[in-house]
């Protein structure tokens, strides 16, 4: 396949910056002119793929359009009529079919999302908040000038740090960050276990069409991209979810069943995303956590379910086993190829260590992003029927134990051996540890588009 | 008028094959239904409830008279319909990710049949020689395949852990039931409604 | 033999539809309308009459042109297809189905040629003898096990679900206790119907039978 243009894609597709400070700022175009002049001037700032021979950027900055957003900017009727129906329709109207209902229903979404007034987001992150407020304070700056936007709302969001220094860990005390999917032509750290499995059980890298649009995909053909077809190329899409996660309670529970369990706390939690929280995966170490697997590039990701059909080890409605089933579905995994999703995202609001007390209600989750070249046969898949339910993975209407919205109904089945420190349990009268705040669905374009975009140039075909 | 019924999907296709290819999917699927290796990835596939394929001749619709004239086609019809869990799109995915080859064997024969890899041009076929189920009924609207297997997993394990019951000590009725548990624990998603088609 | 699977029998029916240009609505489009009042659940003939999974009816217009160089051709009838996937013989069938929903046949059925009515048994079934059509190639998930004993262990299923989750922390003796408790109770309740559904939900597939 021909080499990427990295200077043409955006940074934040191709790789996790790793810069522990971020906000995402959402923006409302007024003007089309004014908002085109005002993405004219942010284009020079915009990251690019370009790999950093000096060393890391103080901050960076990417910007993606809802559909109303690139109607805003006038783009041609039959240009935005060309998009795939779930990006017009936009998440909310969605809402059915991704399972957001009840709790996570719009209506209770951040005012933010009430109105579809979002048209932008730009996403700043920076290796500290000085850093981060100066290049914010640069594009406020441009706002004013230009006149190009309004801005409705901004979400913070940081790594969580430990004596200081950035870790992985989210609120729930989970160390993530494990798990993007290689793809071919995307240069980066790539590690057994992240691409697709070939039937000697080594692993390649995934078509580069399952992330970019313009390139063949792992169904042997382009994906399904708005023309013109310089509008798409190196572009993606993106999903936006902010979700709240209510600690106190994932607490009082783990707590609460880890009681009944012969296995101990620790293994409890490791069983519900099949990772201990320190990232080793169980299906590896089933026993206990292992840093020198976790620190093993080679290891940490490297790993199937042929040999674990039964749960026993990782259960078979693991949150990981569940968004990555590796060869769980036999076929040597060619049934979930084209389902995988590039997460980006860092969690938001103060943390609390162990130990001390935690409320639902304090304002702390996880910004969660996802690219994807497909919304509806990528992520919007994944969320309905890996994670709302369960059919594929023999659990019938069983959600993700984490994940799911259970409305304190369901449950989540460890499956164990006869063994006293691994045995079968229930995990019954789930409650939602995780609520949806909001989101979208947003288009990310390239460098090119984005010109064209900025000087009025695009064309129907 | 639907297609869907719970978790299952109707759905119903007609495709025209020259009557001398017919012969050749007769034997296609004489082979299918005879050779195990073939029919081991649509049971793997599991999400079929049933399917079935039907070859009418072009004078083999059924004639009753009544003034009605007789059928005159050049071409002969496939008939197929599948009682599927799931998606249209995630359905077609699957079986074009996994099963092109044997699809092929048996709709190369029809007519403008653009084979079923790459996907899109597969779906588009599809869709135009689909027609719609005006009405379907299923016992277990609730259940997909894959619940229905393990069901009936759970009732045989269930039966003989009831039969073993009533001969054993309380110790040994915990043993018996830990290694019932170990055995259905896999099998216990719940049944229920299904997820939105899209 | 290929109608047979197993235990399941894939039953094909195809029924020449009256063609009467005097007739408003004309057949196919009365059959529609009937069918689309007629309740796919409970109360559904194919609930009450005994033996089958799974059944669809449809109204095949005409067969598809599916362009050129294809040649276009049209059929001289409608037809009513009869698909189903069910237990037992397939006298044994068509007669429960004549008895336990004879109206709703002959509602239906009223609208195709030859068609003898349900109270006539031997000349009912004969009638769609004369109109089935091979199935030439018949898959089943599961062929061996029939409509009540699937529902059974559907239910079966979802009980144990519940006890297991019920007592995790128990006594070996109260363990066993429990458990005869609950197969005692487990065997005193009624089987469940087909075509339940299970409770109503707030969100609509799409589909007519929600």
């Amino acid at each position: 396949m021909s080499r990427l243009n990295e200077t043409d894609i955006q940074g934040f597709v191709l790789r996790g910056y790793n810069l522990p400070f971020a906000r995402y700022v959402f923006l409302h175009f007024e003007d089309a002119a004014r908002a085109r002049a005002l993405i004219g001037r942010l284009l020079p700032v915009i990251t690019t793929g370009q790999h950093w021979d000096a060393g890391k950027p103080q901050s960076t900055v990417n910007i993606a359009f809802t559909h109303r957003g690139l109607a805003a900017l006038n783009l041609p009727q039959a240009t935005l009529l060309s998009f795939p129906v779930e990006f017009l329709q936009g998440m909310k109207s969605r809402a059915a079919i991704l399972g957001d209902t009840g709790i996570n229903a719009p209506e209770h979404w951040d005012k933010l999302w009430h109105e579809d007034s979002v048209h932008a987001w730009l996403g700043i992150n920076g290796q500290s908040p000085a850093a981060l407020d100066a290049r914010c304070s640069e594009i406020q700056a441009m706002l004013e000038q230009t006149r190009g936007a309004i801005q409705l709302a901004s979400q913070d969001a940081a790594a969580i740090m430990d004596d200081g220094k950035p870790t992985t860990r989210e609120h729930f005390g989970y160390t993530d960050g494990f798990g993007n999917p290689d793809y071919l032509g995307v240069e980066r750290s790539t590690q057994p276990g992240q691409g697709k499995l070939m039937p000697d059980g080594t692993w390649a890298p995934l078509a580069t069409g399952e992330l970019l649009l313009g390139y063949a995909d792992e169904a042997g053909e382009l994906p399904v991209a708005p023309v013109p077809h310089i509008l798409a190329s190196n572009g993606t899409f993106m999903v936006y979810r902010k979700m709240h996660q209510n600690v106190a309670t994932f607490r009082v529970y783990l707590d609460e069943h880890a009681a009944q369990y012969g296995g101990g706390k620790e293994k409890l939690a490791a069983k519900f995303i099949g990772r201990w929280r320190d990232g080793t995966p169980i299906e590896l170490s089933p026993d206990k956590p292992d840093q020198s697997i976790v620190k093993d590039s080679n290891r940490n990701t490297n790993f199937s379910y042929g040999a674990d059909l039964e749960g026993t080890r990782c259960p078979i409605g693991a949150h990981v086993r569940r968004v990555h089933p590796r060869d769980a579905f036999g076929f040597n995994g060619r049934l979930i190829d084209r389902r995988r999703i590039t997460r980006r995202g860092l969690p938001y609001g103060p943390p609390v260590p162990e130990g001390q007390p935690a409320s639902d209600s304090d304002e702390r989750g996880i910004v969660f992003m996802a690219l994807n070249a497909s919304l509806s046969r990528q992520f919007e898949f994944v969320q309905q029927q890996w994670i709302e339910y369960g059919n594929d993975a023999h659990q019938g209407n069983d959600k993700d134990m984490l994940m799911g919205n259970h409305g304190g109904k369901g449950k989540f089945v460890v499956q164990g051996d006869a063994g006293a420190a691994n045995p079968p349990i229930i995990c019954a009268n789930l409650p939602n540890f995780v609520e949806l705040r909001g989101g979208d669905y947003f288009f990310l374009p390239s460098i090119t588009a984005l010109g064209m975009i900025a000087m009025g140039l695009v064309d129907p075909r | 008028m639907s297609n869907i019924n719970g978790k299952v999907y109707a759905m119903n296709a007609i495709t025209p094959m020259k009557p001398w290819k017919t012969w050749v999917v007769r034997a296609i699927l004489f082979a299918l239904g005879h050779v195990n290796l073939l029919r081991q990835d649509v049971v793997n596939l599991s999400f079929i409830e049933f399917a079935r394929w039907v070859v009418v001749p072009r004078r083999g619709f059924p004639s009753l008279g009544g003034g009605q004239a007789k059928e005159d086609l050049k071409y002969d019809y496939l008939l197929f319909f599948s009682n599927f869990n799931g998606t249209w799109n995630q359905y077609i995915d699957a079986f074009s990710a996994v099963l092109s080859m044997g699809l092929n064997l048996v709709w190369r024969w029809s007519e403008k049949f653009p084979g079923s890899v790459p996907v899109t041009p597969f779906k588009e076929y599809i869709a135009r020689v689909q027609f719609d189920t005006d009405y379907y009924f299923t016992a277990y609207p609730h259940a997909t395949a894959n619940d229905l297997k393990s069901a009936h997993i759970v009732q045989a394990s269930f039966d003989s852990l009831v039969r073993r019951s009533r001969q054993c000590t309380p110790e040994e009725f915990k043993s018996a039931y830990l290694n019932f548990v170990i055995q259905v624990q896999a099998h216990l998603g719940e049944t229920g409604q299904a997820p939105i088609v899209f | 033999m290929p109608n047979q699977n197993g235990t399941v029998y894939g039953l094909t029916i195809l029924s020449p539809i009256i063609n009467d240009e005097k007739a408003s609505p004309s057949h196919d489009l009365q059959i529609r309308n009937y069918l689309a009042t007629l309740p796919t659940g409970e109360e559904s003939p194919f609930a009450l009459a005994p033996g089958t999974h799974l059944a669809r009816l449809v109204v095949m217009d005409d067969v598809i042109f599916v362009g050129a160089p294809a040649i276009e051709e049209h059929l001289q009838s409608k037809y009513l297809i009869f698909e189903s996937n069910c237990d037992g013989d397939l006298d044994t069938y068509l007669t429960g189905l004549a008895a336990a929903a004879g109206q709703h046949l002959d509602a239906v059925w009223s609208h195709c040629v030859g068609y003898p009515g349900a109270a006539n048994r031997p000349a009912f079934v004969a009638y769609m003898k004369a109109c089935q059509i091979e199935t030439t190639f018949f898959f089943a998930a599961v062929n061996n096990k029939s409509v009540p004993e699937t529902l059974r262990a559907l239910q079966t299923q979802r009980a144990v679900a519940d006890f297991i989750a019920r007592h995790q922390r128990i006594e070996p003796a109260q363990l066993q206790a429990k458990f005869a408790e609950f197969v005692t109770r487990l065997e005193s309740e009624p089987p469940p119907k087909p075509g339940s559904a299970g409770s109503p939900r707030a969100i609509k597939t799409g589909g007519r039978n929600e």
